[in-house]
């Protein structure tokens, strides 16, 4: 029953490396297998989103599914809900093999989701929203009666039965659209209902009721899919986790509540990776101050946060998603208004907000997502690379096309673009070609200071390493980095510095050398992660 | 987005790329390289890019079956060379004041955004001019009104979206519904008569035998051709139009730059107006009608993507042609409005569910390459 | 000040003062003072019999705000005649620029209890059970031109004939064809909006045509807009390489037609306009134009609407005609302008 099971490494990347897992009590999960998936794969063009994920769901039981941003799980959900259909493998429902034409179909067959963003109706009733596109009707006409009955009935098995009907969701506060959403799950008999992330539009008290409800349905003989980043919340409510990385299933069946946080992390930022670092300079950086940031704040996002980066200098900021970097380094580029603090170039104070000011100190920026804030897909290689010095080349406003092809194909030769023709769409490249375009961009010009948001995500291993060697060799130029990245090997290997940062404040700030991965680990989850884990 | 897997060089070619073979291997990567670099001086006249001269050969292939059309249904007319020429003439007069609107419609749109208050700035530019204080003015008096006021009207609608944060959509169907009305308010809802023979004479005049209108039509097109695809101005249009975020954090101000763009077509507009008051002697507030849908269907069948960063000059100009030779089509065969107006409608139909299937037929091949060459 | 002296001390404003920019000149272009606009009005007092006072009437008037120039003088002459009488009080409410504007509009002046009110409904229809109500309330209307579907809607219709229009234009064509010889003529149409009152003077045109063996060769619509008759004018003149004659709808998109005309250097033909306007009757007398004669639609009859509904107020009847009250129906008739004539109706012109 219920074993733990290690999955076998199904490319060239994790082959061997995953740490011995811990035997879950055999009393964990006892009811019947009502959802099994086998080597699902989903693939969008460019992208391979699910590429073999494994997962098995018991009756009765709260399986969590762990995973970073772009792991799969959205398109996973999509997936059991209708939405998208698996390109192979298997969707095994009640032991028999099923696909989903539509969302209705899932639904019918008894697949309940909630998204992180409710899909209510804001202007009908909650009973009409619980019985959206299924209502009870004779004749073509609504049994209202019957259909607000029924919903009293169904808000009662919940707990809430002193909810109105006939009452507007808009007039709901969001815990209480939450049980709306969860009614209608319920109004299709449903026998497993997914939930994204449903905690995070709750305050902190409304979560203990929603866990009230969960533990109740689960012992109705529901099954419920958990998603959630809050570690704390798995521990509680989970039965047994399952870790998505890479559109790829690492880790299957581990019991909620013993396994180790680090053993859960590991397996979702994918220790697996062989990183090739390169060497750091013999000497420490000495260069001349570069940016300095004093007391930097903008509420809900981070607080007090100061830092510098001298010229040669690769700080790295470790933190997970939600702790404030990425929004800090905005703040820092003038892409965000900040609230409090200053931010100087070379001693010079920049305008809050505004991003012209801080390019023209000679600060540049990767973004964290490439596609969406750093490119123009359709357009020619050379224009992305010149994107922010095309003023540079033109004359009277003229825009001088060959220099800026040459210039470009100069970028791409040091950074070994491939392919090097400057004249196709971006779009063409692939992800770690794309982030040399954009990395490329800002080794035009006279950029003094980069600021690179995870930079190798979506990056596969080989164009890593070159990254790796771009940014240390841009350094080695005497150029200021502060790096953003999720996996904290990756901070400690590039960086010099590092700056440990959670929930909105820098907590620890020491030369690469002086931590180890645990460390920072520790520092980056203390708190949240690490509660009640017998770490 | 995540690309996990491994895909070094397998990008696919596809059909719509400029014919360069991937240089996988390096010899031919130098070679490229080299290219690229020699043909610096003969970029300058290179063409708006491979994917839009495609669709403009489309065009192209579409208004030659027009004329076709034209010359099987009225042989005796189409039998007569000098009649022939003058009713390119014809055509091209007709197109000239809604071609000037479009090339400014072309710019917003590929900025992103959409001016459908370019027929209200045009009869409110015109209207202006024609004042009797104006007209006291003489014809610089007049035409430096109309465009003032094209500019000014123009900037309001820029400063109203860029920094008031209004959708364009109801930022500039307020204006449209405004300058009418303060058009019908200074004309005192009269049809204004110009009595300037310079203002009148740009319409009635004719150098070296083309008239002075396709002259006009001639200088903003190729403008706005050197204006999109060799200045900074242009690049940062399309640029603004196509991922406004990666426009504003490479530093480019995008709140300026899109004020600027609805000047622009406030400019062009102003020419416009001068340009319609010359034809029709004449101004009125409810002058222009529906510009903004000829405008706006012309670039959207020249190719102009509605959700911006992609459009051609040219495709547009052939959009405005390719209207009015269906009009002078169905003028010359003596059918009715109703029927001309549901002709246009099809052709707009027709070419946006062209550009669709382009699209699809491409992400269906791109989803095919990756499922096969991936291990 | 006369407006020629105010325009030279503007202009000095301009020239003198280095610092008067772009904003000023455009202000002041705003002024669109003509010499005084004419209206067409029937002198109170020429004349004994109806224009003696009599006691004191409101009027109230309600037509759709005027977005072209025959609206616009259809507003000017009601008012204009109004205040020629001592013994009218003009109450005008604002028309909308649809049925549903004009109908709350003319809801609130029927509670103000006016003595007669003088209707030009946006479309009779739509207009017609306020109409109705008021008439029941006591309060006599005098439809305007665009007739009510109810005849109990209205004390009086007074009326432009659009059917009429077509037949005169198209007499006066085809009388000037069959004088000079012309066999198989080629006769052009520039029509307005494809609306009901367009098609019923293309139906006069064609159907007065027809009498004479005549058809028209080619029609186009504009839009009652100066440049859309240029427009479609120049489309037509492509069409037709030779022309014997064009009837053009209205002489406000006529500006643009004879400007079309002008443009393609054209005067193989002759030209007949329509309503009347001003600047067609001043071509016509000139006659260095295509334009040889317009056929009305005279907005004259808000004039005479405001006079009628006086006398009807006043329990009057008309002072040639034996009956005692002013009868129910007038239609005007359509009359052709010519050279000849032209001097007569200048006073009528808008």
């Amino acid at each position: 029953m219920a074993q733990p099971e290690e999955i076998a490494a199904t490319g060239p990347a994790d082959a061997g490396t995953q740490a011995p897992l811990v035997e879950a009590p055999a009393d964990t999960v006892a009811g019947e297998v009502v959802l099994r998936l086998t080597d699902l794969v989903k693939t969008f063009p460019g992208v391979r989103a699910l590429d073999g994920v494994q997962l098995e769901v018991r009756a009765g039981e709260v399986h969590c599914l762990l995973g970073q941003n772009g792991a799969g799980k959205s398109t996973l959900i999509k997936v059991l809900a209708g939405v998208h259909q698996p390109d192979s493998g298997q969707v095994e429902w009640r032991g028999e093999p099923i696909t989903f034409a539509n969302p209705q179909a899932a639904m019918r067959a008894g697949i309940a989701t909630i998204y992180q963003e409710l899909d209510l109706v804001d202007d009908l009733s909650v009973g009409e929203n619980a019985f959206l596109g299924h209502e009870p009707r004779r004749m073509g006409f609504v049994r209202r009666g019957h259909m607000a009955r029924r919903t009293r009935q169904i808000l009662g098995r919940l707990g809430h039965g002193e909810i109105p009907p006939g009452r507007m969701v808009r007039a709901l506060p969001a815990a209480g659209k939450q049980i709306v959403s969860m009614a209608r799950a319920l109004s299709h008999e449903a026998r497993l209902i997914i939930m994204d992330e449903p905690s995070a539009v709750l305050a902190h008290d409304e979560v203990g009721n929603l866990f009230r409800i969960i533990r109740e349905l689960t012992a109705q003989g529901i099954a419920v899919i958990y998603i959630s980043h809050r570690l704390e919340e798995i521990r509680e409510i989970g039965d047994r986790v399952t870790v998505l990385k890479d559109g790829r299933t690492t880790a299957a069946n581990l019991p909620a509540r013993d396994t180790p946080t680090r053993d859960l992390v590991s397996r979702m930022t994918g220790r697996s990776i062989e990183y090739v670092f390169p060497e750091r300079p013999a000497a420490g950086p000495a260069g001349a101050e570069l940016l300095q940031v004093d007391g930097l704040t903008r509420s809900g996002e981070f607080a007090d946060v100061s830092l510098d980066v001298r010229a040669g200098e690769i700080v790295g900021i470790a933190g997970l998603v939600g702790s404030g970097r990425s929004e800090l380094l905005e703040t820092i580029y003038g892409a965000r208004p900040a609230e409090a603090g200053t931010v100087r170039m070379a001693g010079k104070a920049l305008r809050a907000g505004s991003v012209g000011a801080a390019v023209r100190a000679g600060m540049g920026m990767a973004p964290e997502e490439r596609k969406s804030q750093a490119l123009l897909l359709g357009e020619p290689i050379y224009r992305n690379v010149t994107l922010a010095t095309f003023g540079r080349y033109a004359r009277f406003g003229f825009t001088n096309a060959g220099a800026e092809e040459a210039e470009a194909d100069r970028i791409a030769e040091s950074l070994e673009l491939r392919p090097r023709d400057v004249r196709r769409p971006v779009r063409t490249l692939s992800g770690g070609n794309q982030q040399k375009v954009v990395v490329g961009r800002w080794l035009l010009g006279d950029t003094k200071l980069l600021l690179l948001d995870e930079p190798t995500r979506g990056v596969d291993i080989g164009a890593r390493a070159e990254l790796y060697q771009v940014i240390r060799g841009l350094a080695a130029r005497g150029v200021g980095v502060l790096l953003v990245s999720s996996e904290v090997p990756e901070v400690l290997g590039l960086a010099d510095r590092v700056l440990v940062m959670r929930e909105g404040r820098v907590i620890r700030e020491a030369p690469a050398g002086e931590l180890d991965e645990n460390t920072v680990l520790d520092l980056v989850m203390a708190g949240s992660l690490m509660e009640g884990a017998p770490a | 987005m995540s690309d996990a897997t491994p895909t070094p060089t397998a990008t696919p070619e596809r059909p719509q790329l400029p014919a360069q073979s991937p240089p996988v291997d390096p010899a031919e990567t130098a070679v490229a390289g080299d290219k690229a670099a020699s043909t610096g001086k003969l970029s300058w006249w290179r063409g708006d890019g491979g994917e839009g001269a495609k669709r403009n050969l489309g065009l192209i292939g579409v208004l030659a079956a027009l004329i076709a059309v034209g010359a099987i249904t009225k042989p005796d007319l189409y039998g007569d060379p000098t009649w022939v020429w003058n009713n390119v003439l014809a055509i091209l007069q007709l197109a000239s004041v809604v071609g000037v609107v479009t090339v400014g419609m072309t710019f917003v749109i590929i900025g992103g955004g959409i001016d459908l208050s370019v027929g209200a700035i045009v009869a409110l530019a015109g209207v202006w001019c024609t004042t009797v204080a104006t007209q006291s003015y003489g014809a610089g008096g007049m035409i430096f009104a109309a465009i003032a006021v094209g500019i000014c009207v123009g900037l309001v609608n820029g400063v109203l979206i860029s920094y008031g944060r209004l959708v364009p959509f109801i930022a500039t169907l307020a204006m449209l519904v405004a300058a009418r009305g303060l058009a019908a308010q200074i004309s005192n809802k009269q049809t204004q008569v110009s009595t300037s023979t310079v203002i009148n004479d740009i319409a009635a005049r004719k150098v070296l035998g083309i008239p002075i209108l396709v002259y006009i039509l001639g200088a903003v097109v190729l403008a706005g051709w050197v204006l999109l695809n060799r200045t900074t101005f242009g690049r940062r249009t399309i640029a603004v139009g196509g991922n406004p975020e990666a426009a504003r954090l490479a530093g480019i101000n995008v709140r300026r730059h899109t004020m600027l763009l609805y000047a622009l077509s406030g400019l062009c507009c102003g020419i416009a107006a001068i340009m319609l008051t010359s034809q029709a002697t004449s101004a009125q507030a409810a002058m222009a009608n529906l510009y903004e849908l000829d405008a706006i269907a012309a670039a959207i069948i020249g190719g102009t993507l509605l959700s911006g960063g992609r459009g051609t000059i040219v495709g547009s100009l052939l959009g405005v042609i390719i209207f009015a030779t269906i009009t002078n089509l169905f003028a010359i065969n003596g059918l009715s409005i109703e029927a001309q107006n549901m002709v246009k409608g099809g052709i707009i139909v027709a070419a946006v569910l062209v550009q669709q299937f382009q699209f699809k037929s491409f992400t269906r091949l791109l989803a095919r390459n990756r499922l096969t060459t991936t291990p | 000040m006369t407006q020629h002296s105010r325009d030279v001390s503007r202009r000095r404003l301009l020239f003198g003062g280095a610092a008067v920019g772009a904003a000023t000149l455009l202000t002041a272009c705003t002024s669109n003072e003509t010499p005084a606009a004419s209206t067409q009005t029937k002198a109170a007092g020429d004349g004994a019999g109806n224009n003696a006072p009599g006691k004191k009437v409101v009027i109230g008037f309600s037509a759709p705000a005027a977005d072209h120039g025959w609206m616009g003088a259809i507003h000017a002459n009601a008012k204009a005649q109004a205040a020629a009488y001592s013994d009218v009080e003009f109450k005008e409410v604002d028309g909308g620029s649809n049925s549903e504007a004009q109908r709350s509009t003319l809801g609130t002046l029927i509670a103000q209890k006016p003595d007669i009110i003088v209707v030009l409904p946006h479309d009779g229809k739509e207009v017609n059970a306020v109409a109705l109500q008021a008439m029941q309330a006591g309060i006599p209307i005098v439809n305007l031109d665009r007739a009510f579907p109810d005849a109990l809607a209205s004390r009086l219709v007074i009326k432009g004939d659009n059917y009429g229009m077509g037949v005169s234009a198209g007499h006066f064509i085809g009388k000037q064809l069959k004088d000079k010889g012309v066999s198989n003529p080629v006769i052009g149409e520039i029509a307005g909006l494809e609306i009901p009152l367009t098609v019923e003077r293309s139906a006069g045109f064609a159907a007065a045509l027809a009498t004479y063996g005549f058809k028209v060769s080619n029609r186009r619509s504009a839009e009652f807009t100066s440049d859309s008759g240029q427009r479609e004018a120049a489309q037509l003149l492509q069409a037709l390489p030779k022309i014997d004659a064009i009837w053009n709808h209205d002489d406000d998109q006529g500006i643009g037609v004879l400007a079309a005309i002008n443009q393609a250097g054209r005067k193989e033909f002759f030209m007949v306009g329509g309503a009347g306007a001003k600047v067609a009757i001043d071509a016509i007398k000139a006659d260095n134009t295509v334009l040889k004669a317009t056929v009305t639609y005279n907005p004259s009859m808000a004039s005479s609407a405001i006079s009628l509904a006086r006398l009807i107020a006043q329990g009057r009847g008309l002072g040639d005609l034996t009956e005692l009250q002013v009868p129910k129906e007038v239609t005007l008739a359509s009359e052709t302008i010519t050279k000849e004539n032209a001097s007569s109706y200048e006073k009528l012109g808008f």
